[in-house]
């Protein structure tokens, strides 16, 4: 048991667009950075070769693949400069994680940008709502072993949102970078059968809203691309910076970086489904590309956030026809009702009425509106239905964070921690138990 | 008896009374006396005994490294010099201190230092703020953005309503002190049999940096630059070429330093872009530059540049505000003037201003950390009382 309260903990959470980090008790993570890393494979130059000894070339050249080494660039500091060669790689691929990545980023968050020392505090990780056990062993063991952290616990990310907010029962509805989840918590506890989560995210936003504005005919020209000179008092050129060692996943994320920009400043969620039709004469707003360009956006304002709500929208935007998955992926409104009906009856009235709204993109406008006229419309007429989300979008978006913080700083939570001691003596598995 | 502010930087420890009407000029007597490299005398115990054989060791310590205190028994006896004898502060009847940090200051160090100041100084007040929230509040506002270059660092931070967006925020690890090698690295390659000592580097750094009008016109100097003789205090002479304008543009340039980031301008561009957009307008129009790399003025010791068909040199400000324009005008930071009625070196010493404007504030409305709450909480109450 780990009883010292006087060092605060860490609270961290690697989410699949941002990782947050900062100390418990504060009221905002003070890290936030980017969880993709710029990756440059370095091929490592085998220079004990020696031509005498035959037989060491062909040992040699087996092992020419295992000096290949690459060097990772982490946080938005580093990301954000140009080089040569660099990949962008998230460590989320395909629901495989490459812990090496997820290392690195956490050792940027510890060392680079809260500047301390993980011996020295005890760590509360978040994770997904459908973490599998085999990943929160190595995520623990990752953490003992290399950070030697004296204390560890990990808890779900709907648990935490759901203190957040302070209650112990609700349905949270998390919409992240990478994908849309939607958990009822009851009593602190996830009931994992009613854990749903369908790949419509932050980011597949912005990929239509980037491929709807090439369709139209506007270049996304990423920062580094350019670079602008006075001619004259007032007057400005535009010179076109050419990088041809820039590898195509920076461009494509520099470009993400612009598009996302134009998406939070100007979608909105439609009160009603959209319409091809209907939206046809909305009024245009502008928007001013960092190059001087300026862009008008119509209805795509609508359209773009609606693909939330009706994801067979994404197959009407050319140049995403390739978006199909093998499980027909439903709307925001079908997945609160489907999971809230996996749920035994006696709760489904408190789930409705309390209905949880987090994550980045959950702070468009509009969202919390549209959100429960569509339920009224579905849910079962006896029900009562209560969106809660907080006015404030930052906390919205960092309200995982947020309830990680308030729940490593009560006092009733010291003893929950799972320690460095137990570890030693229970192995990894144990935290199955302690962490449930 | 006023409170005691102190801007403990990596080069100059900038201290004084918080007074109403403060000179400036008391603030720089002190600050030329405790530059931070300073020269102590250790005296070994038994010393006085051998009769007239004193050991006497002369040992340069830096306690401030990078903005952050590493040394901290330097820093103590550095502290115990300037309150005791300096500022006249009697043992036993100490007064209240306020403390200027940089940014990203870690809990263990901010800790570390209320435990020295209430248990080895025994002061009765205690209060820590941020350097780029008191630069700020020396220029009247209390939303903005400052861009604070220092000596071991720079600090990129957009205030809103005094609160800073850490998450927006940026520190480099790169300052004056780069600058000067820099400088000592031209210097050796173009005199190379002349031996300078660093301090004297600094001093022609001080002198001699200037920034050349935009990128373009500093490639020309590249081919056409005054080469000037200056005279060391020893007698030597050197040419210093083209190392005014490296060290005026290797902030805008970092690859100059060898280092792979984007210029400044940029950097503060891309800070202010993370932040939500309602207050962006306000943080655009509220920049301020600070710190003694941005004092850098312009050139006026040889004859005016278009005489002799030179490229003008440009002081920092006016170049960063220059390189500014060019950004689009949604994203466009412009540059803030002090009030009138602040002192005329502000930006050297804004962080300190800024200190003593928010002890006048702090104290008398007990919200600093008092004595009784230190004994009774520890060292954390620090975190729950000063933000």
């Amino acid at each position: 048991m780990y009883g010292g309260d006087e060092v605060s903990a860490i609270v961290l959470d690697l989410g699949s667009y941002t990782c947050k980090a900062g100390y418990a008790g504060e009221d905002s993570p003070k890290a936030v950075f980017p969880s993709v890393v710029g990756s440059i494979d370095q091929v490592g130059v085998v220079d004990e070769v020696k031509p005498e000894k035959d037989s060491e070339i062909t040992y040699d050249s087996k092992n020419a693949d295992k000096t290949k080494t690459r060097k990772l660039y982490v946080g938005s500091q580093a990301l954000g400069y140009r080089r040569d060669q660099m990949e962008v790689i998230s460590p989320f691929k395909d629901g495989v994680v490459d812990w090496d990545i997820v290392d690195n980023i956490w050792n940027h968050a510890f060392r680079e940008c809260l500047l301390i020392d993980p011996k020295e505090h005890p760590m509360l990780l978040a994770e997904p709502s459908s973490n599998t056990p085999q990943q929160r062993e190595k995520a623990a063991e990752l953490m003992f072993e290399s950070y030697k952290v004296p204390a560890l616990f990990v808890a779900k990310n709907a648990v935490l949102t759901s203190f957040s907010s302070g209650r112990a029962t609700s349905l949270v509805v998390d919409s992240g970078g990478g994908s849309t989840t939607v958990a009822a918590v009851h009593d602190g506890f996830v009931l994992q059968k009613a854990v749903l989560t369908s790949p419509v995210g932050g980011e597949l936003l912005t990929d239509c809203m980037m491929k709807s504005l090439e369709s139209k005919g506007t270049t996304l020209r990423p920062r580094y691309s350019f670079k602008k000179k006075e001619i004259r008092q007032g007057e400005f050129q535009i010179i076109n910076l050419d990088f041809p060692n820039t590898t195509e996943s920076y461009k494509l994320y520099s470009q993400r970086a612009i598009a996302s920009d134009i998406k939070e400043s100007v979608c909105r969620v439609p009160d009603t489904a959209f319409e091809e039709t209907a939206y046809a004469n909305v009024p245009m707003t502008s928007y001013e590309l960092p190059d001087g360009q300026t862009i008008e956006v119509g209805a795509d304002r609508f359209k773009i956030p609606d693909i939330l709500f009706n994801p067979s929208l994404v197959l009407t935007i050319p140049g995403m026809e390739s978006f199909t998955s093998s499980t027909s992926v439903s709307g925001l409104s079908q997945m609160v009702i489907e999971s809230i009906n996996r749920c035994d009856v006696d709760i489904r009235r408190e789930l409705f009425s309390s209905i949880l709204l987090a994550g980045g993109t959950a702070s468009m406008l509009q969202l919390k509106e549209r959100l429960e006229k569509d339920l009224m419309e579905e849910a079962p007429q006896a029900a009562r239905v209560k969106v809660l989300a907080s006015g404030n979008s930052t906390e919205r978006r960092f309200s995982v964070w947020i309830g990680g913080s308030i729940l490593a700083s009560l006092g009733s939570f010291q003893q929950m921690w799972f320690s460095k001691a137990e570890y030693e003596e229970h192995g990894v598995s144990y935290i199955q138990r302690r962490c449930p | 008896m006023e409170a005691v502010v102190v801007d403990a930087g990596s080069k100059l420890l900038k201290i004084g009374f918080a007074s109403p009407d403060q000179d400036p000029a008391l603030v720089s007597i002190l600050t030329i006396l405790f530059i931070m490299q300073t020269k102590m005398k250790r005296v070994l115990e038994d010393g006085d005994g051998g009769g007239d054989v004193l050991m006497v060791e002369e040992v340069t310590a830096d306690p401030v490294v990078r903005g952050f205190i590493r040394d901290w028994d330097a820093m103590e006896d550095l502290l115990r010099h300037v309150l005791y004898i300096d500022l006249g502060w009697e043992v036993g009847d100490e007064g209240q201190i306020l403390f200027a940090e940089p940014l990203f200051t870690p809990k263990a160090i901010r800790e570390q230092l209320v435990q020295l100041m209430f248990e080895t100084f025994n002061v009765s007040g205690f209060y820590a703020s941020e350097q780029v929230v008191l630069s700020l509040y020396a220029v009247g506002r209390i939303s903005g953005c400052t861009v604070d270059i220092g000596h071991g660092k720079i600090d990129i931070a957009p205030v809103c309503e005094g609160a800073v967006q850490h998450i927006a925020s940026k520190r480099f690890q790169i300052g004056g002190i780069d600058l000067t090698n820099l400088l000592a690295q031209k210097l050796k390659k173009s005199n190379p049999l002349v031996k300078i000592d660093i301090s004297e580097v600094e001093k022609l750094k001080e002198q001699y940096a200037c920034c050349a009008e935009d990128q373009t016109s500093f490639e020309e100097t590249e081919n056409k630059c005054p080469t000037e003789t200056h005279t060391l205090p020893d007698g030597q002479t050197i040419t210093i070429g083209r190392g005014g304008y490296i060290v005026g543009e290797a902030l805008f340039e970092p690859s100059i330093l060898g280092i792979e980031e984007y210029g400044i301008v940029e950097q503060l561009v891309r800070s202010i872009s993370s932040v939500s957009s309602e207050n962006l307008r306000q943080l655009l129009e509220n920049t301020m530059l600070c710190g003694g790399t941005a004092s850098m003025t312009a050139r006026s010791s040889f004859p005016p540049a278009c005489l002799i068909n030179l490229p003008d040199t440009l002081g920092f400000e006016e170049r960063f505000q220059k390189e500014a324009n060019l950004c689009s005008s949604s994203i466009r930071p412009s540059l803030i003037k002090p009030p009138e009625y602040m002192p005329e070196n502000l930006s050297k010493n804004s962080a300190w201003m800024g200190g003593a404007i928010l002890a006048k504030v702090v104290f008398p409305q007990n919200q600093h950390v008092t004595r009784g709450d230190y004994d009774e909480t520890g060292p954390t109450i620090v975190h729950k009382k000063c933000f």
